[in-house]
């Protein structure tokens, strides 16, 4: 006890203590003020949230409607308590979802899941007062710029065959059709008693029926490509339209050699007895004219308006998207292996992988002067209660000058139309409208059939609509993407006039 | 009338009004009736009252114990029944809100479903709660035999260790014919009067520092090392049965009563250090513990198997907003169970908050704040260290309880199975902690004894006590 004094009154730790308790209580009342005002409206809109899943039983879904007013998703009477969800154009299935009890939401069904169930107000205050209102619950009407006529003959079209078509207008970035083969019935995944049977079948198949192939399918894009390639090369200025390459004549016979890599093109019913320019490299879809190009454009600069396009991101898009993708990265040429990779990449093959919608707007900036439009699919959204909010067409990215957008049109329109187009992707003319595109045929390496692709626009003065279309190990571009693609514009022209 | 005064003076009874706690408790009483009218309202879709059985024997039991403290002339703290009151209220509306098949339990042939159940616990509760008031006027008992009482405790742990039931991966229960029970919600009682007593008698010796350990002080150690193998020992034994809220429950209490006894800040500082060593050591050797706390991080990495209660309440606190959906209109059900699991005990706040907004939250903070200050003064203004130390212990009992689990709904601490006092559903917790309540009534009692004098007392009376003391005090050494 030395020199120590006593304990000290107890009243003063006493009050330390509850000083303490004090800042604990504060800590879980402000803790109750984040959770409850600061945080409430995230968590009040996610769709995992009980309160969703439970207005959805309460409240009358919105509908989804076409451009037309068709209906693509409606509620109707069930059985039981919960209304059933009926889809009455299935081939919309990759666009639209589903909305099941059991497996949730998928596609449109989902990304408008709450403005569908109607509980998010537009705004801030209203929640507040939510509780005072008779009936909190306000859904709304998705009107799409989806034509469900376009969309069944398009999934007619692809039939059986695996892949994909988008559809857009260049002018807006609406979506006009988007399939994907295959595909799978939303009828049946929502069927209360047959559902869980049908889509534990749907995932064990091998050939994935519930990807949306049109905006997460990547593939080798093969020529279609070059288009991508042609405008990094001109909008760098590494190429001009009267660009040819000296070599190219006698490279048609050795093949042009990079690095010890030969860069070959396909034997063809016509003369190389000139080296070409890019009107006729893209006409008669030249491996080593873009091969040239490619390599003078640098990997930089060709990463750089792929980007621009959309290359690299998730594309800001309604339902999910992957990204495409010029080369697989890690390399030291700016993140390819080495110039013969870049080479390959230059005409569409390498690393190169991209998704239909990816495609479709290049198609669609090309078609649009250059000016790339966000893609959407909904036009408007009708509430029960009478607002309507209009979804506005958005310009993305001017990507090329309009010149240079002009230019690759034209080579384009050659491609199709042209002497020696013609014999490639001469199927894709719609009658009596000046058309554009590119045809691809996509080697995959081994023994398996290449994919067929085309790409393009219609028609090409004023363009209307741009469309991608793949099939999977379709062969030859002219065997199977080329025609189908014409008869998919010349329908859209012949029915929307 | 002056017959009736002059028969009870006789009798010894000197009755004397409480107007606070009447007013409170008419307060309470409305405040409960017009939640219930809400509530049925809600179900029925017009305006109604429904059927008030079982608030109307709720009240009448306030009322009786009310009319108890003012018949036997108590001078108690009269914020204290009247705040229990209107949290075992609050109780009462969310058990009837609840649906009524979470728990259920039969009584000579009649079963009880979930709100006559809580109802019936409430009532004997109450009883317990104004027995206790009533009749505890002389602490020597608690104070006399704290190794004893802390025997006691440790018996009753292992009791529940060797024949408990395992619930829920933790075994709690203690089973005695068709009762069932949980002794760790009593052991907290007891360790603290344990403590309370050990501290104030030996607080002295305790607050002088005569080992050195490097920079930080100790104090003697065979002073320190009774309490702190008993307290240990209780520790160890609720980690094995992996009840993580009670073991930090009495963690937080320990070194708030010797904060509070010796006024050394460095013993809190070591205990906290100790705390962090031993629940990184923790952490590492149990899967369970490890579990609690990465979901705590994230519950969203988990969010259908560990993480789903606590994300489950987050999005019931959203729903709530600030004014709250309504007594009925809120949680969700998921297929006919309702959308938080384990709703009735460990998540309530989270569905209060949502029925009642960030108001009704605040309110129930607010409640518990109230507790604690009424806790604080009786201890401030109590005779001697051991009463204070009691009053100190049995507050932070509730007081802290309350914090954890409230933080846990919140995700601002690891989700313990801890109840929240008063409010959950529990036939235990809720006995438990109206003994506590009751012993702090009777601690607040200013016309109660003091402590006794060194010398004792004449008298029959007083020898028959003494004999007892000997008795008990031969036992308190043998177990000493």
């Amino acid at each position: 006890m030395s020199g120590n004094r006593g304990p000290a009154p107890i009243g003063s730790s006493l009050l330390r203590l509850s000083l303490s308790l004090l800042i604990a209580y504060g800590a879980l009342a402000g803790g109750l003020a984040y959770w409850q005002v600061a945080e409430a409206q995230q968590l009040s809109a996610d769709p995992r949230n009980p309160l969703i899943l439970a207005a959805a039983r309460q409240a009358p879904r919105g509908s989804i409607l076409d451009v037309n007013g068709v209906v693509l998703a409606r509620n109707v009477r069930g059985g039981g308590a919960d209304p059933l969800r009926e889809y009455p154009v299935p081939e919309a299935a990759p666009v639209v979802g589903y909305r099941s009890v059991i497996f949730g939401t998928a596609g449109l069904e989902r990304a408008y899941d709450e403005q569908l169930t109607g509980l998010r107000s537009l705004r801030p205050g209203d929640e507040f007062f939510r509780k005072f209102r008779a009936q909190p619950y306000d859904p709304n009407d998705l009107h799409l710029s989806l034509d469900s006529r376009f969309q069944r003959f398009a999934a007619q079209a692809l039939g059986e065959r695996h892949g994909a078509v988008v559809a857009i207008e260049p002018s807006t970035g609406r979506v006009l059709a988007m399939v994907s083969n295959p595909t799978y019935n939303p009828n049946r995944v929502v069927d209360p008693e047959r559902g869980r049977r049908y889509v534990a079948r749907l995932r064990e198949r091998d050939d994935s029926p519930l990807l949306n192939r049109a905006t997460q399918g990547l593939y080798v894009p093969g020529s279609v490509f070059k288009i991508v390639t042609a405008a990094a090369g001109l909008g760098s200025n590494a190429i001009s339209p009267s660009t040819t390459y000296e070599s190219q004549p006698e490279e048609y016979e050795t093949g042009f050699l990079v690095q010890g890599f030969r860069i070959r093109d396909f034997p063809r019913d016509f003369q190389t007895d000139h080296p070409l320019d890019f009107y006729e490299a893209t006409e008669v879809s030249s491996n080593i004219w873009f091969a040239h190009a490619g390599l003078d454009t640098g990997a930089g600069n060709l990463l750089d308006w792929a980007a621009r396009f959309g290359f690299g991101e998730r594309l800001p898009f309604d339902l999910a998207t992957q990204p495409s993708q010029v080369t697989g990265g890690g390399g030291p040429l700016e993140g390819f292996l080495d110039r013969v990779e870049l080479a390959n990449a230059a005409y569409g093959q390498g690393q190169v992988l991209v998704t239909p919608l990816q495609m479709a707007l290049v198609a669609s900036t090309i078609a649009n002067e250059g000016l790339l439009m966000r893609p959407k699919l909904v036009d408007s959204m009708h509430s029960a209660s009478g607002n309507v909010t209009e979804i506005r067409p958005e310009a993305w990215r001017q990507v090329i000058s309009p010149a240079d957008a002009r230019i690759i049109r034209d080579a384009m329109q050659l491609a199709v139309e042209g002497e020696f187009g013609q014999l490639l992707a001469g199927r894709a003319k719609v009658p009596g409208v000046p058309t554009a595109g590119k045809s691809g045929t996509a080697q995959l390496g081994g023994d398996a059939d290449p994919h067929s692709w085309f790409i393009g626009f219609a028609p090409a003065d004023d363009p209307q609509i741009a469309i991608a279309v793949i099939v999977e190990h379709g062969g030859a571009g002219a065997q199977r993407a080329v025609p189908m693609a014409g008869n998919l514009m010349e329908f859209y022209l012949d029915t929307s006039r | 009338m002056a017959v009736i005064a002059q028969a009870l003076h006789r009798a010894g009874i000197r009755p004397r009004l409480r107007w606070r706690e009447a007013a409170l408790l008419v307060m309470v009483g409305v405040t409960l009736l017009a939640g219930w009218a809400s509530l049925q309202s809600h179900r029925a879709g017009e305006l109604v009252l429904g059927d008030l059985t079982l608030p109307l024997i709720y009240l009448a039991t306030l009322a009786a114990v009310h009319f108890a403290f003012v018949m036997t002339g108590r001078r108690m703290d009269q914020l204290l029944l009247p705040t229990a009151a209107m949290l075992l209220g609050l109780s009462l509306l969310l058990m009837e809100r609840l649906p009524q098949d979470l728990a259920s339990q039969s009584f000579f042939g009649t079963l009880l479903p979930l709100a006559p159940l809580q109802l019936f616990w409430m009532i004997i509760g109450l009883s317990l709660l104004g027995m206790i008031a009533i009749v505890v006027r002389n602490d020597g008992w608690l104070r006399r035999y704290k190794y004893s009482w802390a025997a006691l405790g440790i018996a009753l742990l292992l009791l529940v260790f060797i024949f408990g039931d395992v619930v829920g991966g933790q075994r709690l229960t203690l089973r005695i014919g068709p009762l069932a029970g949980q002794p760790s919600e009593l052991l907290k009682v007891i360790l603290v009067i344990f403590l309370a007593g050990y501290l104030a008698e030996n607080r002295a010796l305790l607050s002088v520092a005569s080992t050195r350990l490097g920079p930080i002080s100790l104090p003697p150690l065979p002073y320190l090392a009774p309490m702190v193998v008993m307290w240990g020992l209780a520790l160890s034994i609720i980690l094995v049965q992996r009840d993580l809220g009670a073991a930090l429950l009495f963690f937080l209490v320990f070194l708030a009563l010797l904060y509070v006894a010796t006024q050394r800040a460095s013993y809190v500082v070591l205990g906290l250090a100790l705390f962090a060593a031993g629940g990184l050591v923790i952490y590492e050797l149990f899967p369970h513990v490890r579990v609690r706390v990465d979901i705590w991080l994230d519950p969203w990495a988990d969010p259908l198997g560990a993480g789903y209660q606590s994300i489950r309440a987050l999005y019931a606190f959203g729903r709530g907003g600030v004014l709250g959906t309504g007594l009925g209109a809120g949680l969700p059900q998921v297929g006919g169970t309702p959308s938080i699991p384990a709703i009735h005990t460990d998540f309530v706040f989270a569905a209060l908050a949502e029925e009642l907004g960030m108001l009704g939250g605040l309110a129930i903070l607010a409640l518990y704040a109230v507790i604690a200050q009424r806790g604080f003064r009786i201890a401030a203004q109590a005779a001697d260290d051991f009463r204070t130390l009691l009053a100190v212990g049995l507050t932070l009992v509730i007081v802290i309880q309350a914090a954890i689990i409230i933080g846990g709904n919140l995700r601002l601490v690891p989700l313990t199975g801890i109840t929240l006092p008063l409010i959950s559903y529990g036939g235990s917790s809720l006995l438990v902690n109206s003994i506590v309540v009751g012993l702090l009534l009777a601690l607040s009692d200013r016309g109660v004894e003091p402590p006794p004098p060194p010398g004792g007392r004449t008298g029959r009376v007083a020898r028959w006590r003494r004999r007892a003391r000997r008795v008990g005090g031969r036992i308190e050494e043998a177990v000493s």
